[in-house]
């Protein structure tokens, strides 16, 4: 059952991918804002952190100074994975010299992360591109070999970093991208509440989608495997609960059909 | 609901139709702000300043310290040799206090709000009362994301000045809330995926009431209540019935029965018309007139088109009922009796 495959670190999602994913792949992890994709990545480093592998985290929606705060709940032990903080500065107005993310930062260990927000400086900005991010990552995994990266999101860097350029193939290049790095990588791509499901997870070689519903007693959260190339999964929809702990998937009872919705 | 409060320092979102009381949650949170003594900045796009305090003269709450900055656009002049300058050039923040009559647009200079223009007057005064005072802003409103969206950004890249203006109010390190409408679910507006959280109000007519009810969509790093709560808007402005729950099927079980029942009336209607159809020919070939009966008939089938199915059945059972009791008296070789007066159709008047 286990054929190579590296384990996500969501009790109950390696069942459902009949083992874990193939690695050396992208995957998608799509959902609703607030349904729990940065906490499914953040587990799926932490796998690999325990496991002594090297993780990297690009954070271009949230700062990174944010997202360890908000993990410090969990009580994980996420010191060591590495963030890499790429957030566009400030946009100005007056010409000041942009300066490429690639020129200048580096990923930085969580534990040393500062808990307060870095300024735009005054005389220059960054600005993130997919280009820059692009180059940036190629140097870090030149400088360093790592083993599991998640982009968060894939939905800011098509609206914040792809001005200049088609968004469809870019992404498919940077995917491309990924996969020859050699890195397992989970990208968060956020789906609109209704309507159609962005192109981003038709590339992708497994879309993990997580859901949530409304009704009287609350949001119900359910996660299901859209799509695996290269592996049997199963076809279950099912419910999970973001604990103390993280994410846990009810699917104990093994195969079998949960509730009909 | 949000288990104690929001996190500090963040920007978050609430969303909502209009109407729903948007504003006045973020009313309430400058006051609660104000009460522990911190400053707090309004920033208005939408409603001049002295319309929104009136609005809020009815709650009654001190709101003299909080400082309006007005970032309403002002006419547009439309001749072309006046120009035009940045609202960023022109600051103007005020005690609630001061606030007095509408700004008048200026003869000669017509103020448009951009981005850029908001984002500089909002650092200006941010440092400016710093120094002033030795205390930054702790809470800030910007009601709301949406006017900026629709007036301040026309040609530009809206996703990226809404993600550099977040970046800039997160950088402020203060707590802000920003008042957007959702337009389109099937869109994601940037400002939600990126914000820290979304509180969402819900508003909906049940029978002849108007409901409100508030959620939490998204909190990040932080559990919170996941239930739709009901609200009641008084004039201690928002109360939130923490326990109440609100029931969605209703709504939905209500519209369903509603569409049933229109289905049955509509039949009804439609048999009631072709019955009076076969009379009407009936009474042809007997050579009693009921032209006045077609024309009623007609008239129920445009009530029923308009789908308005009281007055359709109406229409339809009394030129039934006419015409049943003329064919009576024909066969009986009574003469017709004189024709009632038809009510003249709708949009005719004597």
């Amino acid at each position: 059952m286990n054929d190579g495959k590296i384990k996500t670190g969501t009790p109950g999602l390696d069942r459902m991918l009949h083992g874990g994913f193939v690695p050396h792949r992208p995957y998608i992890v799509s959902g609703a804002p607030g349904s729990g994709k940065t906490v499914l990545s953040m587990q799926f480093l932490l796998e690999g952190i325990q496991g002594g592998e090297r993780c990297l985290f690009v954070a271009l929606e949230e700062p990174p100074n944010e997202i360890k705060q908000n993990m410090r709940s969990f009580r994980w032990p996420v010191d060591d994975i590495e963030m890499l903080d790429g957030n566009s500065d400030v946009r100005r107005f007056e010409p000041t010299p942009v300066i490429e993310i690639s020129t200048e930062v580096e990923p930085v260990k969580m534990r040393e992360i500062e808990d307060r927000i870095r300024k735009t400086p005054d005389f220059e900005s960054h600005e993130v591109t997919v280009h820059s991010l692009q180059q940036l990552l190629k140097n870090t995994f030149i400088k360093r070999r790592y083993e599991r990266v998640v982009v968060d999101s894939m939905t800011a860097l098509k609206y914040f970093c792809m001005r200049e350029f088609e968004e469809t193939l870019t992404t498919q290049s940077f995917m491309r991208f990924l996969a020859e790095s050699k890195v397992t990588s989970l990208l968060t791509v956020e789906l609109p509440e209704s309507g159609d499901v962005p192109p981003e997870t038709f590339l992708a070689r497994g879309e993990v989608r997580l859901h949530k519903l409304r009704d009287e007693t609350g949001i119900k959260r359910f996660i299901s495997v859209e799509k695996y190339k290269g592996s049997s999964h199963d076809e279950f929809v099912y419910p999970f609960e973001i604990r103390e702990s993280g994410i846990v998937v009810l699917s104990a009872e093994g195969g079998k059909a949960p509730a009909p919705l | 609901m949000l288990g104690g409060g929001l996190i500090p320092r963040r920007p978050y979102v609430v969303s909502g139709p209009t109407g729903s009381g948007k504003t006045i949650l973020a009313m309430h949170f400058l006051a609660e702000g104000l009460g522990r003594g911190e400053a707090g900045l309004m920033v208005t796009l939408d409603e001049p300043p002295n319309e929104v305090k009136s609005n809020l003269s009815a709650f009654g709450w001190n709101l003299d310290r909080l400082k309006m900055l007005d970032a309403t656009p002002d006419i547009k002049a439309h001749k072309r040799q006046r120009s035009v300058i940045d609202v960023g050039t022109t600051l103007d923040v005020r005690d609630m206090e001061q606030v007095g009559e509408i700004r008048q647009s200026s003869g000669i200079r017509a103020l448009e709000v951009s981005v850029h223009g908001i984002q500089k007057m909002l650092k200006q005064e941010y440092f400016g009362h710093l120094e002033r005072t030795k205390q930054p802003y702790k809470r800030i409103v910007v009601d709301s994301l949406t006017a900026l969206k629709m007036f301040s950004m026309q040609g530009e890249d809206s996703r990226i000045m809404i993600q550099s203006f977040l970046r800039f109010l997160s950088e402020l390190e203060a707590t802000c809330l920003i008042v957007s409408e959702r337009l389109k679910p099937t869109v994601i507006e940037t400002e939600f995926f990126l914000a820290r959280g979304e509180i969402r109000f819900h508003k909906w007519l049940d029978g002849n009431v108007i409901r409100r009810a508030i959620s939490i969509e998204k909190y990040r790093g932080s559990r919170f209540d996941d239930r739709i709560r009901p609200i009641t808007i008084t004039n201690a402005g928002i109360t939130v019935d923490s326990q109440g729950s609100v029931s969605l099927t209703a709504g939905r079980l209500a519209k369903l029965g509603d569409a049933y029942l229109e289905q049955r009336i509509g039949d009804e209607v439609s048999t009631v018309i072709e019955r009076v159809m076969k009379l009407i020919e009936e009474a042809n070939k007997m050579r009693v007139s009921a032209s006045d009966v077609e024309h009623g008939i007609s008239r129920a089938m445009l009530h029923l088109h308009r789908k308005n199915y009281q007055k359709a059945l109406k229409t339809a059972l009394n030129a039934q009922s006419v015409l049943r009791e003329r064919l009576d008296r024909a066969k009986q070789g009574l003469p017709p009796p004189p024709p009632r007066a038809v009510p003249p159709p709708p949009g005719v008047r004597k």
